[in-house]
C-alpha cells in the first residue's frame, strides 16, 4: 500500500485525498447527527436542572419499581436465551438434520416481525379473549398485563442474539475439535465443557450483552403486553415514555439516561471483548451476511 | 486381524458412499486406503471409528465386534487433516487430554500424566513445545502433537484421516517417513487415508484402492502398482499415458498409427501404458511420432512425443539418464514409440 502511495507516477492523488476528506467529514456529520447528539442530550437534560432532581426522580417509588422489574425480566430471559442459543447453535453448527435451514429462519423470525407484533401474539394466544385465556383465568394464571408476559415477549424479542452470534462461529470451528476428544474418551459432557464451550466463551459472552441490552431497552413487545401498570408492570422503557407524556422530562431523561449508560457499557465491553478476540470480530461481522444467504436459499 | 469391515452399506440421501465394503487389516500392518475424493475413504475411515455408524455391515476391532460400541469405548486414536489440536490448551493440555478424561479411579496420577505427556512429546521432537498454543506452531509440528496426543491413551489403533494432506510437499515426505519408523517402533496397527498415490506406495505394507463407494483392488504397493486389476486403478497408481484405441479381429488400432496384435473382443477400448514402459527407437517398427519436449531432471528423463495422427495429447516416455546420454534425443526428432507393456480396458473403467 505504501509503495503505491508513494509512486511519484500517481495523478490522482489530491482528488482521492479530497474525496476521502468528504466522506470522512460526512461520515462524521451524520454519526454527530443522529447518534451523538441525542445520547448527548440525553444527558444534559437529565441534568438540566441540577444533580437532586436526577436523583429524586431515580429515587421515586415508581421508578425503583420499573428498574427492579427490567433487572427481573433480564435476569431471566438472557440465562433461558443463553441455554436455548447455546443449544440451537450446537445443532445447526455440528448436525445435519431435516429442517436444519427452517431452524436457522425461524431463529431470526423475532428480527423480521415488529416487536408490537410479537407483543400483540402473546395477547392474542393468553389473553382475556385469546385462546388459553378463559383456561388460564380459571386457573388463576395471570400472564397478560403481569410479569410472566413481559417475560415471555422479551425472551421472544431477544432470543436470536446468542444464537446469531454462535452459529457462525461454531460453523467455522467445525466439528474435529469435539469429535477428537470423544475418540480420546471423552463423553459429551465432557466435550462440551473442555471443548466446545472455552471455544465459544468469547462470543457467546458477547451474545449475552447483547442480549442483555436488548432485553433491558425492548419496548414495543412489553408495552402491548404490560398494560402499563405504574409500579406493578412498567419496565424501565416504558417509565420513560409515561413520565414524558405527563410532561416531566426531567425525570424521564434521568431514567433514559440509565438505559444510555447500559447502551454505553455494552459498547465498551464489546470493544475490550475484540480486542481480546480477534477471530470473533470476524466471526460477528460475517454472521448477517452468511444468515441472508441461508434465508435467501430457503426462500 | 487389527481391523475387520464386513459388508459396510452407507448412503446419504441418494449418494452411495460405499457400497458392500469388506477389508482386512493384519496387527502391526500400516495400511493404506487410496482414492480420488469423494471415493468414500474418509466415511469408511469415520465409520470403522465410530464418528459415523454404517446403514449395515460390521466392524471388528482386534477380533471383537464393536459396530455397536460408541467411539470412547473403540480404543481407536483418530488424526484429523487439519490436525483439531484443542486451539484454546496448551501443547501440553492437549496431549493430556487424553488421560485426564478418565473417570477418577482410572485417571493416573498427575505426576504419571505429567511423565506421560513429557515422554511422547520427546518422542515427536516436540519437548520444547509444551507450553505452546497451538497457533504458534508450523502444520508438520501441529501434525505431530495431534499424533502424540492420539498415542497417549495408547490406542490399539491408529486411524489417519488425510494426515499429510495440508502440508506442503518436504514436509509431508518426512513426516511420512517418520510416521514410518514411529509405527515400526510402536508397533500399533494403522490405517491411513489418503488420495496421494506416492504417499500410499512410500509408506503402506498394503494399499486398498477405492473408487465411488467400491474396492478396486487390495494388495501390497507392488501388486498394486505392477499388477493392477482394473484400467482405474492402472491409472490412479503412477502415472501412466492413456491413449483411446479400437479393437478389430486380433489388432489393436490407435487412431491411423500401425496396428499392435491383441486378442480380445472387438470395440472401444483405452490402453493404459506407464512411461517407463514405452520403448523409444529412432528407427524401426512401432508408432512414428516426433520430440516436443524433453524433461532432464534427476536420473529420469522424461520425453514428450506427439504421436502422429493419434490424439491432441502426447505421449511420456520414461527411461534413464544414462540411456539418453547414449541416445541424446532433442526437441524436433523423428522418433518411434513402442508399447512393451499395457493395459487394455473398456473405457468406462477408467473415468
Amino acid at each position: 500500500m505504501t509503495d503505491v502511495a508513494n509512486r511519484p507516477a500517481a495523478p490522482p492523488r489530491r482528488p482521492r485525498g479530497l474525496a476521502r476528506g468528504a466522506l470522512i467529514a460526512a461520515a462524521l456529520l451524520y454519526l454527530g447527527g443522529f447518534l451523538i447528539l441525542p445520547f448527548a442530550v440525553v444527558f444534559t437534560q437529565a441534568l438540566a436542572r441540577g444533580f437532586s432532581p436526577f436523583v429524586d426522580a431515580l429515587a421515586d417509588p415508581a421508578a425503583v419499581a420499573a428498574i427492579r422489574l427490567t433487572l427481573t425480566v433480564a435476569a431471566i430471559a438472557v440465562p433461558l436465551n443463553l441455554v436455548f442459543g447455546v443449544a440451537a447453535a450446537w445443532a445447526v453448527a455440528k448436525f445435519e438434520f431435516r429442517g436444519k435451514s427452517a431452524l436457522l429462519t425461524l431463529i431470526d423470525l423475532p428480527f423480521a416481525v415488529s416487536p408490537v407484533i410479537s407483543g400483540l401474539i402473546y395477547v392474542l394466544v393468553f389473553g382475556a379473549h385469546g385462546w388459553f385465556g378463559p383456561w388460564l383465568a380459571a386457573h388463576g394464571v395471570r400472564i397478560v398485563f403481569a410479569v410472566p408476559g413481559i417475560v415471555l415477549a422479551t425472551v421472544f424479542v431477544t432470543f436470536p442474539f446468542v444464537a446469531r452470534e454462535l452459529v457462525p462461529l461454531m460453523q467455522s470451528q467445525g466439528r474435529d475439535e469435539e469429535e477428537t476428544a470423544l475418540s480420546l474418551g471423552a463423553t459429551g459432557w465432557q466435550a462440551f465443557w473442555r471443548v466446545t464451550l472455552p471455544n465459544i466463551r468469547v462470543g457467546l459472552l458477547y451474545g449475552v450483552l447483547l442480549c442483555n441490552a436488548r432485553a433491558m431497552g425492548e419496548f414495543g413487545a412489553v408495552s402491548v403486553i404490560s398494560g402499563h401498570i405504574r409500579g406493578l408492570t412498567n419496565t424501565m422503557p416504558l417509565h420513560v415514555e409515561i413520565l414524558y407524556n405527563e410532561y416531566n422530562p426531567t425525570a424521564a431523561f434521568a431514567v433514559a439516561s440509565l438505559l444510555a449508560l447500559l447502551a454505553l457499557g455494552t459498547l465498551l465491553a464489546r470493544a475490550a471483548l475484540e480486542s481480546h478476540a480477534p477471530e470473533l470480530r470476524h466471526a460477528s461481522r460475517q454472521a448477517p451476511a452468511q444468515t441472508a444467504t441461508r434465508t435467501g436459499a430457503v426462500a | 486381524m487389527s481391523i475387520r469391515v464386513d459388508a459396510i452399506r452407507k448412503r446419504f440421501g441418494d449418494f452411495v458412499a460405499l457400497d458392500d465394503i469388506e477389508i482386512d487389516v493384519a496387527t502391526g500392518q500400516l495400511a493404506a486406503i487410496l482414492g480420488p475424493s469423494g471415493c468414500g475413504k474418509t466415511t469408511l475411515l469415520r465409520i470403522i471409528a465410530g464418528l459415523e455408524t454404517p446403514d449395515a455391515g460390521r466392524v471388528f476391532l482386534l477380533g471383537r465386534e464393536a459396530t455397536e460400541l460408541p467411539v470412547q469405548k473403540r480404543r481407536v486414536g483418530f488424526v484429523f487433516q487439519h490436525y483439531a489440536l484443542f486451539r484454546h490448551m496448551t501443547v501440553f493440555d492437549n496431549v493430556a487430554f487424553g488421560l485426564t478424561v478418565r473417570p477418577r479411579r482410572e485417571r493416573p496420577a498427575r505426576a504419571a500424566i505429567r511423565a506421560k505427556v513429557e515422554e511422547l512429546l520427546g518422542l515427536v521432537q516436540l519437548d520444547w513445545a509444551a507450553a505452546r498454543r497451538p497457533a504458534q506452531l508450523s502444520g508438520g509440528q501441529r501434525q505431530r502433537i495431534a499424533l502424540a496426543r492420539a498415542l497417549a491413551v495408547e490406542p490399539e489403533v491408529l486411524l489417519l484421516d488425510e494426515p499429510f494432506g495440508a502440508l506442503d510437499t518436504q514436509v509431508r515426505q518426512e513426516l511420512r517417513r517418520w510416521l514410518r519408523r514411529l509405527h515400526d517402533a510402536l508397533h500399533f496397527t494403522s490405517l491411513f487415508v489418503t488420495h496421494d498415490q506416492q504417499e500410499a506406495l512410500e509408506v503402506a505394507d498394503a494399499v486398498i484402492v477405492m473408487r465411488r463407494g467400491r474396492i478396486e483392488q487390495r494388495g501390497t504397493p507392488a501388486e498394486v502398482y505392477d499388477r493392477p486389476a482394473t484400467g482405474f486403478v492402472h491409472r490412479f497408481v503412477g502415472s501412466s499415458n492413456e491413449l483411446a484405441a479400437e479393437r478389430r479381429g486380433g489388432a489393436l488400432l490407435v487412431g491411423p498409427l500401425p496396428p499392435i496384435a491383441s486378442s480380445g473382443p472387438d470395440g472401444r477400448f483405452s490402453i493404459v501404458v506407464r512411461p517407463q514402459d514405452l520403448g523409444l527407437s529412432r528407427g524401426g517398427g512401432g508408432w512414428p511420432g516426433r520430440v516436443v519436449a524433453v524433461r532432464a531432471i534427476g536420473a529420469l528423463v522424461h520425453v514428450e512425443v506427439q504421436l502422429e495422427g493419434a490424439g491432441p495429447d502426447p505421449v511420456v516416455a520414461e527411461f534413464s539418464r544414462e540411456r539418453f546420454r547414449h541416445e541424446g534425443y532433442a526437441v524436433g526428432d523423428a522418433v518411434f514409440v513402442t508399447p512393451a507393456r499395457f493395459g487394455v480396458y473398456p473405457p468406462e473403467e477408467l473415468s
